[in-house]
């Protein structure tokens, strides 16, 4: 499966960008908890623990806040300077997480911005880049 | 000059278990990783292995009949160099095909502990001649060195010429301008360097300014560069920055390129390198996995044919996409480059 | 305890035969236990061939100096190994390894040798190695803080080593070699026909950053800091620590006043009265000493650098 060279248009942005973020949030949060629990998500936590984060999909104007503890990920209002905020389109961010594309070479090609703690960045990236999928129904959806 | 040369080996990173997955399915020989720690130079937060990743990644490996090689590639630093001695005690334990170490008193240490070890010279011992190679094999029967990347083709060969020692030469990725080794720009600005504590203008100290018109890398305050809007950005490794030198703002050591020997590849392969190493622990499975295919299915290729062998423009658009800088060089491997 | 002695590294930029001869005709006279000779940076720089150096080394240990001949840090070609060979072979005066290599051709000459801080040694383990197969003296590495040295020294007193230790306690900090070279590129020149615009240069080129912070050196091959490093505040402290000879790295001008401003340092150590050394109007560039404590290379005299936290 390749992902296509496309970019949601504007007017999806605004729309989306009007509607409540907390869904989407929470979905996503809840499946790095599931992924952490099932040890597929081998996250240090002590690393990521007191942080708060951002993921900006551009193309689709929408922006998810969540922080991490000790044990688990949570839906956070995280205000306008988290510790880290990835930025990128939603057609990217769908590369880098089926290992489609390598997250340097995005960020290379200024596709992917990484703003805030560039080390919590790196260790976010690490952790991604450590996930062993073919120990999931997932690695069918791989690139890699 | 025989015939038919071996294929060199083609030694892959591995920053994680998907990463050496990944090396490993799509055609590595060898792959090589270094622990959570900072016995190794690419001691980034959240990479490299832990025991459970190591002993399943070298299961995997072996069940592929690929090596693997465990880099402890630091200096071990001052009065505690216990780290240093667990590491390459856990290298045996774990059975891994050989160690990678830069510093000779480790060298020391790993051969009188584990006398059928097979050892490895690093590229961070900065062993730019047969004489120091050849010391280290009299002293610590070394099997293989890792050049930097530093010298042209006509200086490998005479370094083959004059030594047993297997000679492994890098092939693609970033593209080191200093001697390995004999780089301290980083601890110049950080108090952190590859030597002593395995990392090179470490994340920690990076900040990124997005400013209305560029944007801006500091590495500890110092400002490496600036890009436009639109210009393709670099990690603020320092020696990649652009300064001003007499009122020209340039590179002035060198721009964001990645070396990329494919284009001469039999003539690697001719002089008789036993291994080409591909750099990027630090790079994701994509990478690996987009790097090794490539270059797996050129080195066969040159293999075949080597006279009819020339650079498929299918593999210099896949490499070139990885390339940080999106450049590619031969290197020092070709004069000019100097 | 032994006093601190002096000494004057070889120098690292490149400068014409009669400014060569002249500096040395001069430092004949000062108060220096060992002067460093040769070309430790580029193969290229040939105004003194090995013969010369080798010939200006007997001399000047005619005149009462002990004299080290320093190895090319970078070893590259059978040419550069040939040249190496020549210098091992002198068949009197020590040489400084700064390569492994030179290392090596020391130690089957059966010559004690002295082990320049490009050998990389951080810990005593590979220090014994080294001092197994001839050297009498080391330099360490220049980025190694204080506790990592007094840690090092604690283990070669336990051990029993026999071997002398000198720091890097003056100059611009040699901080990294390349297989090109900057000065040509800076001149749009290739490195083999470089027109040895280094002459020009006879205390490199400056490197500054995009906003005018003055960052580095670039000195042919050689990249340098730009920071005048300075271990003259911490003197009572490397001698207590049983150093045996700090290093002055010869600059254009000055190189005079600095050696005596050590040498009235040192001097000072054994005295009661209070001197008041300042060596800043010697430097043409900021005073740095933060490898010493631990913290960025670059950090001035004083500075806490601590930007990132």
């Amino acid at each position: 499966m390749r992902i296509p060279e496309l970019t949601l248009p504007a007017s999806m942005a605004s729309l989306l960008g009007r509607l409540p973020a907390t869904p989407p949030c929470w979905a996503l949060v809840t499946t790095l908890n599931q992924l952490k629990k099932r040890d597929i998500l081998p996250a240090d936590m002590s690393l990521l623990a007191g942080h708060s984060f951002e993921v900006h999909v551009q193309d689709a104007g929408l922006r998810l806040g969540f922080s991490a503890d000790e044990e688990n990920f949570k839906v956070a209002s995280v205000g306008d300077t988290p510790d880290l905020r990835l930025s990128a389109n939603l057609a990217d961010f769908a590369r880098m997480m089926l290992r489609e594309e390598d997250p340097d070479t995005l960020f290379f090609n200024r596709k992917l911005i990484i703003e805030g703690d560039t080390e919590l960045g790196l260790i976010v990236k690490n952790l991604l880049d450590s996930v062993d999928w073919s120990s999931t129904p997932l690695q069918r959806f791989m690139a890699v | 000059m025989p015939a038919t040369r071996p294929l060199p080996e083609l030694v892959c990173p591995a920053g994680s278990l998907p990463a050496l997955k990944a090396a490993v399915d799509n055609g590595a020989d060898t792959v090589y990783l270094g622990l959570k720690n900072d016995t190794n130079a690419r001691n980034f937060a959240g990479l490299n292995f832990d025991d459970r990743t190591a002993r399943e990644g070298i299961r995997y490996a072996h069940q592929h009949e690929r090596k693997v090689l465990l880099a402890i590639n630091t200096y071990a630093q001052g009065g505690d160099i216990s780290r240093w001695h667990r590491a390459i005690d856990e290298g045996a334990d774990l059975g891994v095909d050989a160690i990678i170490l830069a510093d000779i008193g480790l060298m020391e240490y790993a051969r009188r502990r584990y006398p059928e070890l097979r050892l490895h010279m690093s590229v961070q011992s900065s062993a730019t001649n047969y004489e120091a190679i050849n010391l280290a094999q009299e002293l610590f029967d070394i099997r293989r060195a890792v050049l930097p990347r530093v010298l042209t083709l006509d200086q490998v060969k005479q370094v083959i010429d004059h030594t047993r020692v297997e000679i492994e030469v890098f092939g693609f990725g970033s593209l080191c301008v200093m001697v390995e080794g004999r780089c301290l720009l980083s601890s110049y600005a950080t108090g952190e360097s590859p030597n002593s504590h395995g990392v090179c203008s470490p994340a920690k100290f990076v900040r990124w300014e997005h400013g209305s018109q560029a944007l801006g890398a500091r590495l500890n305050g110092i400002l490496i560069d600036e890009y436009q809007q639109g210009e393709p950005a670099g990690y603020p490794t320092l020696c990649k920055g652009r300064f001003e030198v007499e009122g020209d703002t340039y590179y002035a050591l060198e721009e964001p390129t990645s070396l990329n020997v494919m284009a001469m590849l039999p003539q690697i392969i001719d002089i008789g390198v036993a291994a080409i190493k591909v750099e990027g622990r630090q790079r994701s499975p994509a990478y690996v996995a987009q790097v090794t295919r490539t270059l797996r299915e050129a080195l066969d290729a040159a293999g075949r044919e080597p006279q009819r062998f020339s650079v498929k423009p299918g593999w210099t658009q896949a490499l070139s996409k990885l390339a940080e800088g999106q450049q590619q060089t031969l290197g020092a491997y070709n004069r000019p480059w100097k | 305890m032994n006093t601190l002695q002096l000494t004057l590294g070889p120098v690292l930029f490149y400068w014409s035969r009669d400014d060569i001869l002249r500096f040395y005709s001069e430092a004949a006279d000062w108060p220096l236990e060992t002067i460093y000779l040769g070309e430790a940076v580029c193969s290229r720089r040939q105004q003194l061939r090995g013969q010369d150096w080798i010939a200006l080394g007997k001399e000047l240990a005619e005149s009462g100096r002990h004299v080290v001949l320093s190895s090319l840090a970078l070893i590259e070609s059978e040419s550069d190994l040939r040249r190496l060979r020549k210098l091992v072979e002198n068949g009197e005066l020590q040489l400084e390894a700064n390569d492994l290599g030179a290392a090596r051709l020391a130690q089957q000459q059966g010559r004690p040798f002295v082990a320049g801080h490009h050998l990389n040694i951080y810990n005593a383990d590979t220090l014994a190695l080294l001092q197994s197969l001839g050297a009498r003296r080391w330099i360490p590495p220049v980025e190694m803080d204080r506790d990592t040295l007094a840690a090092v020294l604690q283990q070669v007193s336990d051990k029993g080593l026999n071997i002398e230790t000198e720091l890097f306690a003056w100059g611009r900090l040699p901080l990294a070699l390349s297989a090109r070279c900057f000065t040509a590129r800076h001149y749009n020149l290739s490195k083999d026909d470089c027109q040895f615009r280094c002459l020009e240069h006879p205390d490199g080129l400056r490197l500054n950053t995009r906003e005018q912070q003055a960052f580095l050196t670039i000195n042919g091959i050689q990249t340098m800091s730009d920071g005048c490093h300075s271990l003259l505040p911490h003197l009572a402290d490397i001698a207590a620590m049983g150093v045996r000879a700090v290093r002055i790295s010869p600059q254009w001008q000055h190189t005079e006043r600095v050696v005596a401003g050590y040498q009235q340092a040192i001097q000072a150590l054994n005295s009661p009265l209070h001197t008041d050394i300042d060596l800043a109007p010697y430097a043409d560039s900021r005073l740095v000493d933060g490898y010493w404590r631990g913290e960025a290379g670059i950090a001035a005299i004083g500075e806490a650098h601590h930007a990132h936290s």
